[in-house]
């Protein structure tokens, strides 16, 4: 198929194109309580295809593209039609001209993972009965669970000499932890994995086992008012979403974010700790086939890097360093103890827990949080927190201990002073 | 006009009947989805103009679920030539059959009997009067482009506006020893969203639209686009809510996120099945103001869920879920169903050939009512007219609420005062919150913008909406 794309590509007199082929086989397995409800299969393989066209308009030089997909069982007939068509659509996509990433061809990197070291079906296995170790109470165990192993061979090329390749095995998948009395609830918790990492796991369902068990006697929701808040857990993460968005080309290019290089991203008066964050190469490449290197993205609270691809880093004249999707966050100057004193509310779970990197409000419905009055801790569940980023990262507190999730290590935990929750 | 056919499928289905032909000699129950979608999205704003299939909607695949005697097995594939045939057949019968033979100590399989084969044969495909395929780029980009210019000027104060149109032409064929299916489907939403900043915090406001159909939304989208801009550039003004219960009045779009969001989720009988779902102990029961009456089904409106048969091959039907306030029956996908022993309601859906079939939501609804809005928002007191949902997700076990809102709008002795606040968090028990519903507008609308995940995955288009409807609740 890659020959057929690349004759179509020269026939109709296309010099500029993005083509990034991936094979995909995954192992899926999927459990009610210890029992294996459904196995999937799946071993599929996908091109797109992206074509850039060259052209001026008010004078001023233009660079338009469209993208598509290429698919198993396209004729000759069907492939030249759809990349003249998209060739032709590219002709009214006015974006100002910028350069497309160059390269060679390079050698295939092959996974350093244990998962490539054997087969998927035997890494699931592996997996599974890490996931059930735990598993091992009546009065709370995993409700259900699902188990995704997946190996994808990843081939970029692109007009300017880039050809790259190489492979990524994951293991990730979703579970639910139940504790069935004195209240019945639950706890959905996901799992990523780059590695065989079965103690990982084993810890992750441990930790949501408890804190289920806790929800179970949680009964009311807090009082509404402000609170010093604390979030743990892998919504963590989810805060720092707001300074990756905010510093990514795409967003200055627009306006949308004011963050320039050396800005201090947390405001002048920072009375809280200061942040540190890296990029972190998770893969060889972008999907633009830029080579991916660690990279500091704010140091002590200053905005190191603009990140972005090759179109909005060329427009703000910064170096176009791909789009990633891992951070690390240095750990901040107290530990988790030293965090939970006088009063607060730290809320260990959330129904869902989102930041608006626009407007830099976050929010989400509490599952559970433990009250501290300053002396009693109290387990409760039910009301929400809406807080802003803008109004309370000056003085934020990360937790020394930290954590690994799915594209973040960092701290376990951060407070906020004065946020607004809505309770009872 | 009616939607065309997919060449593909028709060249492919020989293929596909000689492997079910070849899997049906050896396992009692075989069936065979196909499908081959395409779907594109056009967008222009500040950031530039996009035009670029969507990755997610888009592909030609199949997948094959086995029965072995006593469970199933599903194979997902998106290659089938003749010499591809004993491949595909040698991965089913040695790696995906016996897998399940490879379990660790402890764990065990769950015993299921063969599905239903009923013997059905159709073809059907839904209407439209203009493609954006028909339409073309340069016609799409240009109204598009003047779109989001005339938003962008509408006031200094607007930051970008972008204006986006999005579709999704698909073609379904699903085979079985008795079934014989194709459908044809077409749908096209649209956004229009207006970005105001006031200084590092950026407020925005966006409309959506969509119907099954083409390109008939445009003329909605421009006709909109002064009160989006307008209702952006209100927010500039808003405050955070004081926390506490109101008397609400919901827009329909609210009224959608609260029957998807809120109640919705919660009767999925493959939630039954794992016992996550606290509605399973309340069918038969009043979980609502008798002023309700809930439907879903792919067949129950003509909105961007709508089909002729789900992912399982059963035919899409309009299920009554709650009617006149009582809690009448769930939503099923076929394997559910078996397990629970009750009928499939043909919504067994799955994001793409390459991924598994849960319950899942098509259209859903609540029926209207017979108040004019006028006099609900004139019986409030003091309360706020909620519009603009932005998000929500599901509680099924504990009936929670998480749904958040752009706008509240201040309704002080029956009158709207202008006064805005955002954004705001909608909390609370769902039936306090339905069983609160005083009063149901005549006026109803459904929106088919948005996805539905299944947790924080499994993306498939679904519509929701309802009337205005009138009801006590938490904010914050």
């Amino acid at each position: 198929m890659l020959d057929k794309i690349l004759n179509a590509l020269q026939k109709n007199n296309i010099g500029h194109y993005l083509i990034n082929e991936v094979t995909t086989e995954s192992v899926e397995l999927f459990f009610i309580r210890r029992r294996l409800d459904i196995r999937r299969e799946k071993s599929v393989h996908d091109y797109s295809l992206t074509v850039y066209r060259d052209f001026e308009k008010d004078g001023k030089k233009m660079r338009g593209s469209s993208a598509i997909g290429i698919y198993n069982g396209m004729t000759e007939e069907e492939l030249d039609q759809a990349i003249k068509e998209a060739y032709y659509a590219a002709s009214f996509v006015c974006n100002l001209y910028y350069e497309l990433p160059k390269g060679k061809k390079e050698e295939f990197i092959p996974s350093t993972s244990k998962l490539a070291s054997m087969p998927l079906t035997e890494s699931a296995m592996l997996m599974t009965e890490a996931l059930f170790a735990e598993d091992t109470k009546d009065d709370v165990y995993l409700n259900s669970a699902e188990m995704f192993l997946e190996k994808s061979v990843i081939h970029i090329l692109n007009s300017e000499g880039i050809d790259v390749s190489y492979d990524k095995y994951t293991a990730s998948g979703e579970f639910v932890a139940q504790c069935p009395s004195p209240m019945d609830v639950e706890t959905y918790q996901s799992f990523h994995y780059t590695e065989p990492d079965t103690t990982a796991l084993k810890e992750k369902v441990k930790y949501t086992l408890e804190t289920t068990k806790a929800r179970a006697v949680a009964v009311a929701a807090p009082k509404s008012g402000e609170y010093k808040v604390i979030i743990s857990g892998h919504f963590v993460s989810t805060i720092f979403d707001y300074y990756m968005d905010r510093s990514s080309a795409a967003l200055i290019y627009p306006g949308y974010s004011n963050y320039t290089k050396g800005c201090k991203v947390q405001g002048e008066n920072v009375t809280g700790d200061l942040l540190s964050i890296n990029l972190i190469a998770n893969e060889p490449y972008s999907t633009e086939g830029i080579k991916l290197i660690d990279r500091p993205l704010v140091t002590a609270g200053e905005l190191n890097t603009i990140h972005g691809n090759s179109r909005f880093s060329h427009y703000l004249n910064t170096e176009p360093t791909g789009i990633y999707s891992q951070i690390k966050v240095q750990g901040g100057s107290k530990s988790f103890e030293e965090m939970k004193t006088g009063k607060y509310l730290h809320v260990v779970n959330f129904s869902d827990f989102q930041m608006d990197s626009f407007s830099g409000h976050y929010g989400g419905e509490i599952r559970l949080a433990f009250l501290c009055d300053g002396e009693t801790v109290t387990p409760v569940t039910g009301g929400s927190i809406n807080g802003s980023i803008l109004e309370t990262h000056g003085s934020l507190t990360l937790s020394k201990e930290l954590q690994k999730e799915k594209g973040y290590e960092g701290p376990f935990a951060i407070a906020f002073e004065k946020v607004n929750v809505a309770g009872i | 006009m009616k939607v065309n056919s997919s060449t593909y499928l028709q060249q492919v289905k020989p293929l596909l009947k000689e492997l079910l032909d070849n899997l049906l000699k050896k396992y009692r129950y075989v069936s065979i989805l196909a499908s081959d979608s395409k779907a594109m999205i056009y967008s222009v704003s500040k950031r530039g103009t996009v035009i670029s299939e969507d990755s997610l909607l888009s592909g030609r695949g199949f997948v094959a679920k086995i029965y072995d005697g006593t469970s199933y097995g599903e194979y997902s594939f998106n290659g089938i030539t003749k010499e591809l045939l004993p491949e595909i057949l040698r991965k089913i019968e040695e790696s995906l059959i016996p897998l399940k033979n490879a379990l660790p100590n402890g764990i065990d399989i769950i015993s299921y009997e063969e599905l239903k084969d009923e013997t059905l044969s159709f073809h059907e495909s839904t209407n439209y009067q203009e493609s954006l395929s028909d339409m073309g780029s340069e016609k799409i980009i240009s109204l598009l482009t003047s779109l989001s210019e005339e938003g962008r000027n509408y006031d200094p104060s607007v930051l970008d506006c972008s204006a986006g149109l999005r579709f999704q032409e698909y073609h379904k064929l699903f085979l079985s020893r008795g079934k014989d299916m194709e459908q044809d489907v077409l749908w096209t939403t649209g956004t229009t969203m207006v970005m105001v900043s006031k200084g590092e915090e950026i407020k925005y406001y966006f409309k959506g639209y969509s119907n099954l159909g083409g390109s008939e939304i445009l003329k909605d989208m421009k006709e909109g686009l002064k009160e989006t801009a307008d209702s952006a550039l209100a927010l500039l003004d808003s405050e955070p809510i004081t926390p506490g219960e109101y008397d609400c009045i919901c827009t329909p779009e609210v009224t959608g996120m609260i029957v998807h969001e809120a109640f919705g989720h919660g009767v999925e009988m493959d939630m039954f099945v794992k016992k996550r779902a606290l509605a399973e102990k309340y069918v038969g029961e009043y979980v609502a103001s008798p002023l309700i009456t809930m439907h879903d089904g792919g067949t129950a409106a003509e909105e961007t869920a709508t089909y002729f048969f789900d992912d399982e091959g059963i035919p899409a039907k309009d299920t009554v879920i709650i009617e006149k306030g009582i809690l009448k029956r769930g939503i099923s996908d076929s394997q559910s169903a078996m397990y629970l022993g009750t009928e499939p309601t043909g919504n067994g859906r799955r994001q793409s050939y390459e991924r598994k079939a849960y319950t899942r939501m098509t259209n859903t609804f609540f029926e209207g009512g017979h108040d004019k809005v006028e006099d609900m928002i004139a019986s409030v007191e003091y309360g706020f007219l909620l519009d603009n949902p932005s998000s929500g997700m599901e509680d099924p076990k504990n009936w929670g609420i998480q749904c958040m809102v752009n706008v509240a709008r201040e309704i002080k002795d029956g009158k709207l005062t202008g006064k805005i606040f955002s954004p705001i968090v909608l909390t609370g028990y769902v039936p306090d919150l339905l069983k609160s519903i005083s009063m149901v507008s005549e006026e109803k609308a459904l929106g088919g913008g948005g996805f539905c995940g299944k947790g924080y995955k499994e993306w498939v288009k679904v519509s929701d909406g309802g009337p205005y409807i009138k009801a006590k609740i938490r904010l914050g």
